[in-house]
């Protein structure tokens, strides 16, 4: 894992310096910069030394915590953390129902196989997944928020009130859209795994055997085949949510909506390199720490996988 | 002696976006309590089709079309889902022929053999666990105990198969249909495992359904045998009768394949491949590969032919040809 | 002995699998959207209106209209016709994705037969090398590399420098799938055998080895054309691709501004986007079924 992370962070710097020292960057979106302000910045980040220093004075900070400073003046620490739980709130739900749908709708398809409902499911999946997420929400704000009026086209409309009623529902709204476009493209792909590992695995001599054991239908199904079916289907959905965790920034920026992708997204228009640095940071540990959680699960679910 | 299993004109489809595959073409088949049959064919014949026709657990998209199966008087063809259920792993059992894929990778062998106790008898968890214990001594599995908790891929090959013949008699069925149980092990784990069913049938007293392709393990096994080919019956006889006195090409064919210490002229090989179950044969579907075929083969189905009490053949020229079997 | 046996027809492995491709109805509707969308991305030039990023519906008094006979897609208020643009973009999108995709698989191949071929240090170093690629949050640091480079440094350069970038970012993967499979095949007999005739390594690797890894390569590679075209397109509408070619990404990244008014901007090079993208998906899909049968019989 670290050399992973060493290697996102040298990728992440390098590139970021890679035209310039950001202080020249900016003159380029700056009218008149305060040369003070500006000198002050230049010594912060000790951009008097070579690359490879401030390289390393950059990893010597991110140890101790301290994610640097935002081209804007401000603590990239400051603003992370609000981000990240703006983005978890987005990921988190859509990943939980896309799952809890997903999961037996991908088995049905795969026992009803060559049906009507099969090709249907199908179908509508691989629509799922071949269409880029956020044109899905430009869509459905067309639809819902222009047209119908529905649903609100944008904002988060603020996170930790989940308590008072109005402001609730208020929440409520806002979610549907963003959640309804993610949880879809999730369910595509989970569907069409479930389905796949499914079908393989019914296929298998032990199933048939258990079958012929005098097993239930419905015990064989969840039982015995979809615990062996899912175990690869973790896998890719514990890889796929670390990718989504760094993958929202077109979705987020149709929406509005204020996580950690738009902010990345906003950061790079602008070329204030070390926010995107800090935020690239972050995702990457977050990603390390679901890749993490997946092995873990795999090992759980599938013992031929486990050191003794 | 009464007839366990009766099996007539049984006829399993798979309806396949390729096309009706007849994997199954009006085979018929009956064994006598207590006996053992063998069910010779090469891969294609139908055999194991058959068998998961009678138990009823043909996987899609394969249907039983036409025939009736009888079993302990009883016909099977009638009974609900729930009521086969009943009869499967308890009145009826199979071994199958690869324990690795046999044997569910993520349960541990003990959960796999109480699974099916707890569902058949009325016993406590410690008494399944404890019947499934006996049951691993009794298949010969050294240090049971320790084995119980292992999971499949800890074990080698001949102790796996064990374990599933185990989970196989768990319930003492009346039938076992053994298909193809020592393909895939070690020679010298093979006659082990022979003899062990050997062993139990006698014990259990049971009937046996030997699905072979291997007419050494025919000849050490069975009383009688039917001889299957492309989905349809060749020729049935008791296994001494076929042996020394084939009737069907096919079944000399079979019989020539197997190499023997005396043997001194070379192993024939029969020439081609199993037809298309899709698109089979006109006429005799084994005449393409046949060397005493003639016109005839090739337009007629042969009838079922009676050649002595207990042998009966389907071939068209059986009266002319004079075929060698085996002592 | 009988005559009337059937004659045996071609048995290699690729006819085997094209005559399974054949007969599968959704690869052949994949193909043939694939096959749609090449002869548009060819014929861009003298099928569409308009030339690429050309403002001339301006002065026909045009802006801005909803889709009509003249302009079947729609204008932008700029004066942009969407269904010329829309077939310019076909051409980039489908060139980028095309690109990229095949140097993804050459880089793939090299780095993953390398990897599983010789033992020892290399190996290792190939492993970690692909692991880390394949970890990273590549979306992000595609996007932050367009920006950097595209915006900056090498203006002009547009479209063959997201096929690089993409490439760079993309070919852990087919590494993977071709290191594993090239440690599988290398303990095969036929490999042996051929080692015990004289062959040295990059005989063995190229003639023999990298020939019975291909059919996983194959249906990788399609399916990346399908990924690599949506993250242009991700790319492109924030703004941080070339803003001088069309683009899918780039007419959607126009059509949102125009989100409150204008809804035919984005909903038809979205429907572009959809359709290629599914068609290859389809095809890949057609061909994994097709190279790796599971099904019985």
């Amino acid at each position: 894992m670290i050399p992973v992370f060493l290697g996102v962070a040298m990728l992440t710097f390098f590139v970021g310096n890679a035209a310039g020292n950001p202080i020249d960057l900016i003159r380029i979106f700056l009218k008149n910069p305060n040369p003070a302000v500006l000198d002050a910045l230049r010594h912060y980040y000790h951009l008097d030394r070579p690359v490879w220093e401030r390289f390393l004075y950059w990893l010597w900070d991110l140890m101790q915590g301290n994610l640097g400073v935002s081209l804007s003046g401000r603590q990239v620490a400051d603003q992370i953390g609000l981000w990240t739980i703006t983005t978890l709130e987005l990921q988190v739900i859509s990943l939980v129902l896309a799952v809890v749908i997903g999961i037996p709708v991908g088995v049905y398809s795969a026992e009803h196989q060559y049906s009507k409902g099969d090709y249907a499911i199908t179908t509508v999946a691989i629509f799922g997944y071949s269409m880029p997420t956020f044109w899905l929400g430009i869509m459905l704000i067309i639809v819902f928020s222009f047209e119908l009026g529905w649903l609100p086209a944008s904002g988060a409309s603020g996170i930790s009130y989940l308590w008072g009623g109005s402001l609730f529902t208020d929440w409520l709204l806002h979610l549907i859209l963003p959640v309804a476009v993610l949880t879809y493209v999730t369910l595509a792909t989970i569907v069409r795994l479930v389905r796949a590992n499914m079908l393989e695995t019914l296929r298998q001599d032990y199933i048939l055997a258990a079958r012929a054991s005098g097993l239930s239908e419905r015990t064989v199904t969840y039982r015995y085949a979809l615990r062996n079916a899912i175990t690869p289907v973790v896998t890719v959905v514990g890889l796929s949510f670390g990718a989504a965790l760094g993958g929202a920034p077109a979705t987020e920026t149709v929406f509005s909506w204020p996580g950690l992708g738009y902010a990345f997204a906003r950061a790079a228009g602008v070329l204030d390199i070390p926010l995107v640095q800090g935020i690239t940071i972050v995702i990457t540990i977050m990603v390390l720490v679901a890749n993490l959680i997946t092995d873990l699960a795999y090992a759980a679910l599938d013992p031929r996988v486990r050191i003794d | 002696m009464t007839k366990l299993l009766e099996v007539t004109d049984l006829r399993t489809y798979f309806f396949t976006e390729a096309g009706v595959v007849k994997a199954v073409d009006g085979i018929s088949v009956s064994v006598e309590e207590g006996k053992t049959i063998g069910l010779v064919g090469e891969s294609g014949s139908g055999k194991s089709v058959t068998a998961q026709s009678v138990l009823r657990i043909v996987p899609r998209p394969g249907k039983i079309v036409d025939g009736t199966i009888r079993f302990d008087g009883e016909d099977l063809l009638a009974k609900s889902e729930a009521e086969m259920r009943k009869m499967r792993g308890n009145k009826m059992a199979v071994v199958f022929q690869d324990p690795t894929t046999s044997l569910n990778p993520v349960y541990t062998v003990r959960k796999q053999l109480a699974d099916i106790l707890l569902l058949h008898k009325d016993l406590t968890k410690d008494q399944a666990n404890k019947t499934a214990l006996g049951l691993l001594e009794k298949v010969g599995i050294p240090e049971p105990e320790s084995r119980l908790n292992a999971y499949p891929h800890e074990l080698s090959g001949g102790m796996k198969q064990r374990i599933a013949i185990a989970r196989a008699l768990s319930c003492e069925p009346k039938l076992l249909f053994a298909d193809e149980p020592t393909t895939n092990l070690d020679v010298t784990i093979q006659a082990q495992v022979l003899d062990l069913l050997k062993q139990l049938q006698k014990e259990y007293g049971m009937t046996m359904v030997m699905i072979t392709h291997d007419m050494g393990i025919v000849a050490d096994m069975t009383e009688r045998v039917t001889v299957l080919y492309a989905g349809k019956v060749m020729e049935e006889a008791d296994t001494l009768t076929l042996f020394t006195n084939p009737k069907h090409p096919y079944t000399e064919a079979l019989l020539k394949a197997v190499p023997s210490v005396a043997q001194t002229r070379a192993l024939e090989v029969i020439p081609g491949n199993i037809p298309n179950l899709i698109e089979p044969p006109p006429g005799c579907v084994f005449h393409p590969r046949c060397k005493f075929a003639k016109d005839i083969c090739m337009k007629e189905n042969p009838r079922w032919e009676k050649v002595s009490d207990g042998h009966y053949v389907a071939c068209h020229r059986w009266r002319e040809l004079s075929l060698e079997g085996r002592s | 002995m009988s005559d009337k046996t059937p004659r045996r027809r071609a048995a290699s492995q690729w006819a085997v699998a094209w005559r399974r491709f054949r007969r599968n109805k959704s690869a052949l509707i994949g193909t043939s959207i694939v096959a749609f969308f090449l002869i548009v991305a060819i014929l861009s030039q003298w099928i569409a209106p308009y030339p690429p990023r050309s403002y001339e519906a301006l002065y026909e008094g045009s802006a801005g209209t909803p889709p009509s006979w003249q302009h079947p897609f729609g204008v932008e208020s700029s004066g942009i016709d969407v269904f010329s643009e829309v077939i310019h973009g076909t051409r980039n999108d489908l060139y980028v994705g095309l690109t990229a995709a095949i140097l993804t698989m050459i880089i793939g191949i090299v780095v993953g037969a390398l990897g599983g071929y010789f033992k020892g240090i290399i190996s290792d170093i190939v492993l970690g090398l692909t692991q880390i690629f394949f970890v990273i949050p590549a979306l992000l640091l595609i996007l932050l590399f367009a920006r950097i480079f595209l915006a900056l440094v090498f203006k002009g350069f547009g479209l063959t420098l997201i096929v690089l970038i993409l490439s760079f970012f993309g070919w852990s993967g087919t590494a993977f799938i071709v290191r594993g499979e090239t440690l599988r095949v290398r303990e095969m007999d036929f490999v042996q055998a051929a080692r015990s005739l004289g062959a040295g390594s990059s005989r063995l690797l190229f003639r023999h080895i990298v020939p019975n890894i291909l059919s996983p390569v194959i249906v990788i590679t399609t399916l990346n054309i399908a990924g690599f075209i949506l993250t242009e397109v991700v790319v492109s509408f924030l703004g941080f691709g070339d803003a001088n070619t069309t683009t899918w990404g780039l007419l959607l990244n126009e059509g949102f501004s125009y989100i409150r008014t204008d809804w035919w901007v984005a909903l038809f090079p979205g429907l572009a986007v959809v359709f290629s993208v599914l068609g290859f998906n389809l095809m890949g899909d057609g061909l994994s079924d097709a190279l790796n049968p599971r099904l019985r019989e």
